[in-house]
């Protein structure tokens, strides 16, 4: 069989490098991920999640707005700091989602264990924490 | 080489994805999820370059990171010894995709449905629905090492 074999280019990816962003807001926690969540960088949204979640916060926003991509690793992640966070009546809200991230969160109907808003301010006020 | 292309199992029957497979590309990387995106960043490359939309880049991008997580720490259980194979074709019309691990394979139909109640709550196990929410096509092997992945151009 012929078989065109080629080792991968070695350009620079085209996708924007994934970040978190940890900021305090009253007692809750607004936590924003940038750029795209893929499968050799979600461990890192997992240790992001399981430490807040260490820290027994009441709340974690997780701002969505500049967030591209993420697969499912980085969906568990997601709901292992969920799972951890539970435990002590905690809450995990997702604000601002890009289209294609809010159609992956229906499609997993992991929107039903993280509710949706549109802004901070519409999640906060949904809630019984607000900003001290 | 240690992978070789499938010609049986899922294709089976279809000789014309046998007779397909030989124009095919080919790319064999380390079991290693860093050198992972190195085909995928290919892939997607030559995806754009032929007209497919946003929504289908995202949706090949997707199920392409879903089968080789699969093949990293399933099917060749992280050991760094071991390759991953993947195979692929992108024309203007369609992407296809093969992606191939030398692990012992596993059976699709009994990875519970995501979600389902008692599901949606577990942190793994969404990665086999995801492919087949997102692709066109998506067939295993029936060794369960393989899997190949379609998308048209619509």
């Amino acid at each position: 069989m012929t078989m065109n074999t080629r080792k991968a280019d070695s350009a620079k990816p085209t996708q924007r490098r994934f970040t978190t962003k940890v900021e305090r807001l009253g007692d809750a926690v607004v936590l924003r991920l940038s750029g795209s969540c893929t499968m050799d960088v979600a461990d890192g949204l997992t240790e992001a999640m399981v430490k807040l979640a260490a820290e027994s916060v009441p709340l974690i926003l997780l701002e969505l707005s500049e967030l591209d991509f993420i697969e499912s690793t980085g969906l568990g992640g997601i709901v292992a700091g969920y799972l951890r966070l539970r435990r002590n009546q905690g809450e995990v809200k997702v604000v601002a989602p890009m289209p294609a991230i809010k159609d992956l969160l229906d499609l997993t109907r992991l929107s039903q264990l993280f509710p949706v808003y549109k802004t901070i301010e519409e999640a906060m006020s949904a809630s019984s924490r607000r900003p001290s | 080489m240690l992978i070789e292309p499938t010609t049986t199992g899922i294709h089976s029957g279809r000789p014309q994805w046998k007779s397909r497979l030989k124009s095919f590309k080919e790319i064999i990387v380390r079991n290693d999820l860093a050198e992972a995106k190195g085909p995928e960043e290919q892939i997607l490359r030559e995806v754009e370059a032929c007209g497919f939309s946003e929504n289908a880049a995202f949706a090949i991008k997707l199920a392409l990171e879903e089968a080789m997580t699969n093949a990293f720490r399933h099917g060749n259980r992280c050991d760094p010894t071991k390759r991953i194979v993947v195979r692929y074709q992108v024309t203007p019309q369609r992407t296809d995709i093969e992606v191939c691990d030398e692990g012992g394979g596993f059976c699709p139909d009994e990875v519970p449905d995501p979600t389902q109640p008692g599901f949606i709550d577990r942190p793994h196990g969404r990665g086999i629905m995801l492919m087949r929410a997102y692709l066109d096509e998506v067939a295993f092997s029936c060794e369960g090492n393989s899997v190949r992945l379609v998308k048209f151009n619509k």
